[in-house]
């Protein structure tokens, strides 16, 4: 247990990127023993479980197709087999944790260890013990050491799938300790191991590791080539040539998009993503659940700087693409079910934001808000009920995170909810801010021209409340909205509301917005749906 | 600006738009800098939020470093650069305690009424808090700036006295330095030309446009 002792624990005032850093772990192999074993539940024993032999094959198979660089082979143990094995073997029980007898390669050991880790949280959360959360820490740093600190690039070949989901989980399995360390489920021993090695899950050292994966790749240079229609292979590098690296970099930089945006950092959630062009269907990535996680904390980010516009144009390209991919889209991966709630999320979101800020959207998209779930959840908005707000904003926001333990920020242990309650309230008084200018649109909506005294007489209230009802409408209806360039923060004041209105002297002019019937979309979507209709034949044998 | 100072702002500004690019952002031994920056920009009257941001970002991460005053300037200044909701983006950085400190509490009161447009009732509170806002050179004018906006996008013509009251009762002549800024025209019959809306608040037609980029996926 010595070698894990840190004096610098913390690392406060140290620099982020240091390869000394991951030299820390590189003493030994940490699987052989689990090392924090100070508290109540013995290690399982190790041999006494006999699994089928099932089981070692696939292991085995899977090493050798890692070593043969056959990747549809990998695509196929990883994304078929793996979870037909689970589902056969592995319900109700973890996967072996020591393959050592059969295969003795420590990098594949630690992917291995990676889905042996993934299997229980996914699958066993009631047995997720302290110690799993501990040793599955250290076998990422032990990972993402041996990739990092390797003089010359590692030689090795897996599917992009696989690497989002290593980034993808790693950030998971930092936001559920982040939220269990704010829990009252701590014994003490556990908290004051925690208190002894506060670096374990911390922010830094995960902001570390995805900073480090993004500068070893050099994948910001070579998004931007690629955005100028650039070779990337001049600015790439040595590192940044090899798929591995390229891949881990550029899902490294959408795993900050969501520690920030957890964090409430919106800005530099959508700043970290300044290279990538969200309006190109991007070559960088073929991966369906990394392009809806980009989408919905963008779509997030926006609605919190009051960008609707924005927010409403990436949920409605997100769920277009969605409903795209959807036959092709296949239940093969653990990330299914998330993928089916961030839709759901998104929809929520996007009906939110409609209530808020009206205007025509893609007419496939309009018609799943038509439904009747969504369409009652509108409606109760629509009518100024903020509960339906909150309702909509728990249901649909990410989790929210504190950097730090509690003891350290003040909050009681049990306070594992006051970051969400935060942002929660920031939302909710922008809410209440507007919260009657639907009842002022419905109004506006009925005339073309109107006097003040008229209007002031409906909204039952007098001419100076309007005055500045009047003026909040304006100022929350104009809003920044990106228009052109690579940067998904930049944009510019636009009035993209569905009802417009100008005051002169005492007359209220009305400018309302008619929509024409819209064709292409659904052109467009026809063709895409004949077109797979079109492969799926072919590729079928008679 | 007397030049030293001015010196002092521009190395500082290039020095920290270093460690914005970089993980120095989060290293706490840069915070003194980032703070110092801060108070430049209340004493100096210029804006940064991307260096505010990481001052609380710092302090998220390092509580035990917080500052009460500097987070105090901070959302003040970034009232200061409204329409921008850039006190939306500063306050969802704050943690639990800091929400209901009295200052910060106070301050998103009258950041409450801008958003509300309840510019009247803004000015009155506002002269309680002078201790709080004396200290940001060229609040009062960022406020009114934001005023004219607003009054920009909304009226065509307004009434004088009216206008006097939004922007803080001010005198006449600042007034009138208010309405040359902006380019609007006093009429005689007490009421000033904002600007002709015709053209820009219109009954839209959308009717359905297919670009060239739209058809290309499936060319």
């Amino acid at each position: 247990m010595s070698r894990y002792e840190r004096k610098d624990s913390q690392r406060s005032d140290d620099r982020i990127y240091d390869d000394e850093y991951y030299g820390q772990y590189n003493e030994g192999p940490v699987y052989e023993k689990d090392y924090y074993d100070g508290y109540g539940a013995p290690a399982p024993p190790k041999t006494s479980y006999q699994y089928p032999d099932a089981v070692a094959k696939f292991i085995i198979h899977l090493y050798k197709a890692i070593n043969n660089r056959d990747t549809a082979e990998i695509e196929n143990l990883y994304e078929i087999r793996f979870p037909q094995l689970t589902k056969d073997y592995f319900k109700e029980e973890k996967w072996p944790s020591d393959i050592s007898h059969l295969v003795e390669d420590q990098l594949f050991i630690t992917l291995y260890r990676e889905l042996y880790f993934r299997h229980i949280y996914a699958a066993l959360p009631q047995s997720l013990s302290f110690s799993d959360r501990c040793n599955s820490y250290s076998n990422y740093c032990e990972l993402f050491n041996l990739i990092l600190t390797s003089p010359e690039p590692i030689d090795l070949t897996l599917t992009n799938q696989w690497l989002w989901e290593i980034i993808d989980e790693f950030v998971y399995q930092f936001q559920s300790f982040s939220q269990f360390r704010r829990s009252p489920k701590l014994n003490e021993d556990e908290m004051s191991y925690m208190k002894d090695h506060s670096y374990i899950w911390s922010v830094m050292s995960v902001l570390n590791v995805l900073y480090s994966l993004i500068e070893k790749s050099n994948i910001n240079l070579q998004l931007k080539a690629y955005f100028n229609n650039e070779s990337s292979d001049g600015v790439a590098g040595e590192f940044g040539k090899s798929p591995l690296y390229k891949m881990l970099g550029y899902f490294s930089i959408i795993a900050l998009l969501r520690v920030h945006s957890m964090l409430g950092d919106y800005h530099l959630a959508v700043k970290v993503l300044e290279n990538i062009d969200l309006h190109k269907n991007t070559m960088y990535c073929n991966v369906p659940a990394c392009q809806i996680t980009t989408y919905y904390y963008v779509g997030f980010a926006y609605v919190m700087m009051r960008r609707y516009a924005d927010a409403i144009r990436t949920y409605t390209n997100s769920l277009l693409y969605m409903q795209r991919i959807r036959q092709m889209f296949q239940a093969k991966s653990y990330q299914n079910d998330q993928v089916n709630k961030q839709t759901e999320q998104m929809y929520t979101m996007l009906a939110v934001c409609l209530v808020l800020h009206p205007q025509s959207i893609d007419e496939s998209i309009n018609a799943v808000l038509q439904d009747r779930k969504f369409a009652e959840k509108i409606a109760r908005m629509q009518a100024g009920d903020l509960k339906e707000f909150e309702n909509s904003f728990l249901f649909a926001c990410p989790k929210f995170l504190s950097p730090v333990p509690t003891s350290l920020d003040g909050a009681a242990p049990e306070q594992t909810q006051e970051p969400l309650h935060i942002q929660k309230t920031i939302f909710l008084q922008e809410v209440a801010q507007q919260i009657y200018l639907p009842t002022v649109r419905s109004f506006l909506k009925l005339y073309t021209t109107m006097p003040i005294s008229k209007l002031s007489a409906f909204m039952e209230t007098d001419a100076t409340q309007l005055g500045e009802c009047l003026l909040c409408f304006k100022h929350k209806m104009h809003n920044v909205v990106w228009t052109k360039g690579i940067s998904s923060l930049d944009g510019e004041f636009q009035a993209g509301s569905e009802v417009d209105f100008y005051i002169d002297k005492d007359m209220v002019h009305i400018a309302d917005t008619k929509v024409g019937r819209r064709y292409g979309d659904y052109f467009i979507r026809q063709i895409h749906i004949m077109d797979e209709l079109h492969r799926a034949l072919k590729s079928l044998k008679f | 600006m007397v030049g030293g100072r001015r010196e002092e702002i521009e190395e500082l500004r290039a020095e920290i738009n270093n460690f914005l690019n970089t993980v120095e952002r989060y290293n706490s031994s840069n915070l003194l800098k980032f703070q110092r920056y801060v108070e430049l920009q209340v004493t100096d009257n210029f804006y940064d939020l991307e260096a505010n941001l990481a001052v609380l970002k710092l302090y998220q991460f390092f509580p035990q470093l917080y500052q009460p005053d500097i987070v105090n300037m901070i959302l003040l200044k970034a009232l200061t650069n409204l329409p921008h909701t850039d006190f939306v983006l500063c306050r969802c950085l704050l943690g639990p305690s800091q929400m209901e400190d009295l200052s910060i509490l106070r301050i998103a009161y009258l950041a409450n009424l801008l958003e509300l447009c309840q510019f009247k009732k803004f000015w009155q509170e506002k002269a309680q808090d002078n201790t709080l806002i004396t200290q940001i050179s060229g609040f009062d004018d960022s406020i009114r700036k934001f005023i004219c906006h607003v009054v920009n996008i909304t009226y065509q013509t307004i009434d004088r006295g009216v206008l006097k009251e939004l922007l803080g009762s001010i005198p006449d002549a600042e007034l009138r330095s208010w309405i040359a800024k902006n380019s609007w025209k006093e009429e005689p019959n007490g009421m000033i030309f904002i600007q002709s809306q015709e053209d820009l608040v219109k009954t839209k037609n959308i009717t359905e446009k297919i670009t060239f980029d739209t058809v290309s996926v499936v060319m």
